[in-house]
């Protein structure tokens, strides 16, 4: 018998605390400040998030040209935006220096994976959820990436081909959805209101309501 | 060889664990910061100086080497961040900022009182140099010319390069040929020097499209295409033999 996979059962206290002695040595050296991981947190909150790219898809959807240009120069696509202070500042920040979209649609579904560790572009989607990170995911979303969608609930039919984009050097791939029926008519704040992290790295679809 | 740089593919892994949770713990959340603020105050990057005693250099390829390092029982064992944990708790006693003595007397402390609250002060000049890295980035786009050895729609074999410890080539594409689908335009440094491995120093990325018939054949599923962003270290003129296309002669 092995114990390898074995955690104490106060494995989260633990870690709880470890953590706390951690930031609390590297305050009391002068590291970091008392204020340093909640300015982190906070950013995250309030600037780099799934919100800022709901509303970018929410703007291809609403627009077919800036889809296209969100296709072919997602970075000034982005900027254009941001310069209509429809996005905060930021945009081409921390992971999201180089960014790309691909879209969904015309026989195509677009699935974005990191076999090598979790590259994932935050200021227009935050940080990455935990399935994105796990290594059954990572491992199996390469080889057979219908079946792992099948899990999520969703069927990618055969005549659909499925394009995988393992994020490897630079460029931080998120997938614009299509836009779902039964939206017509609505605004671009409530379209946004349908996107979610899950649909734009492609192992969800957008629903109306 | 080290298996966190060939999960891609790996086989026998049962079903998938679909949290969309980015933190299940909220101690998760001090660590992802503690990171975060590392990397902003790292001192390779132009951003002004500031009081913090943070003066060695970290960035995600030190996390990445960490966990690449790993036993991999352990890689699988341990949840993302408690990896992140033990690997940046690591990295401070390593460099001699804190000893593991301190770390785990103070552990012990809050373990015993977990509602202790942590101590105060810090120049805010830390806190400022944090945000504008989050805002700012660390583009590795140098413009610079460098030789750009494929053009879009050529054929490309990936090179099976002596990776020791760290490496952006993801284990499943080595030795596999692949079409050259973009160029990207201008050249892109790595956060480290990986050796025998090849990156680091500013060089052509190609976005290289694969068949994963090629890859698994006949153990995959049909109409898809791999896309991987690969260094110009990793691409080589393909073999003779690798020359012909393989599968859909048209893609």
């Amino acid at each position: 018998m092995t114990d390898r996979f074995h955690h104490p059962s106060d494995r989260e206290a633990r870690s709880a605390a470890r953590a706390k002695a951690l930031e609390s040595l590297l305050i009391e050296k002068g590291i970091i400040t008392d204020r340093t991981v909640d300015t982190v947190l906070k950013v995250f909150e309030t600037k780099m998030g799934p919100f800022n790219g709901a509303k970018i898809v929410a703007r291809a959807w609403a627009d077919p040209a800036f889809k296209r240009r969100l296709v072919e120069d997602t970075p000034a696509a982005i900027a254009e935006m941001a310069g209509m202070n429809d996005l905060p500042a930021g945009m081409a920040g921390a992971e999201g220096e180089h960014m790309r979209a691909v879209a969904n649609g015309e026989g195509v579904h677009n699935l974005v994976i990191c076999t090598l560790c979790s590259c994932y572009p935050w200021p227009v989607l935050g940080l990455p959820p935990y399935w994105y990170k796990d290594p059954t995911f990572r491992s199996r979303a390469a080889r057979e990436p219908r079946a792992v969608l099948k899990e999520f609930g969703l069927d990618v039919p055969e005549t659909v081909e499925v394009r995988i984009w393992d994020s490897s050097a630079q460029i931080r791939w998120f997938v614009v959805p299509e836009r779902p029926a039964g939206t017509d008519g609505m605004s671009e704040t409530e379209l946004a209101a349908l996107v979610t992290p899950e649909a734009m790295m492609g192992v969800a679809v957008s629903k109306a309501g | 060889m080290k298996l966190q740089h060939y999960l891609g593919g790996l086989e026998g892994l049962g079903p998938l664990t679909i949290e969309t949770r980015v933190f299940v713990e909220e101690w998760e959340t001090r660590i992802f910061g503690i990171h975060t603020a590392m990397m902003a105050l790292s001192p390779q990057l132009s951003l002004p100086a500031t009081p913090s005693a943070f003066h060695t250099v970290w960035t995600w390829a030190d996390l990445r080497k960490g966990a690449e390092a790993m036993n991999p029982f352990d890689y699988f064992k341990y949840r993302y961040y408690e990896k992140w944990l033990g690997g940046i708790s690591g990295y401070f006693v390593a460099n001699g900022y804190i000893t593991e003595e301190e770390l785990e007397a103070r552990t012990a402390e809050y373990l015993g009182d977990p509602d202790k609250p942590l101590p105060r002060g810090g120049s805010p000049e830390i806190d400022r140099r944090v945000e504008r890295y989050l805002e700012e980035g660390d583009s590795p786009h140098r413009d610079l010319a460098v030789p750009v050895e494929f053009r879009e729609g050529d054929q490309v074999r990936v090179r099976n390069v002596p990776t020791l410890e760290h490496t952006r080539l993801p284990g499943f594409l080595r030795d596999r040929n692949g079409t050259v689908v973009t160029v990207y335009p201008g050249a892109y440094g790595y956060l480290t020097d990986t050796g025998a491995d090849g990156i680091g120093a500013p060089m052509a990325v190609y976005c290289v499209r694969f068949d994963p018939q090629d890859l698994w054949p006949g153990n995959t599923e049909p109409n898809l295409s791999l896309y991987a962003d690969l260094y110009a270290a990793y691409v080589a003129e393909p073999t003779a033999e690798l020359a012909a296309p393989s599968g859909d002669a048209s893609a």
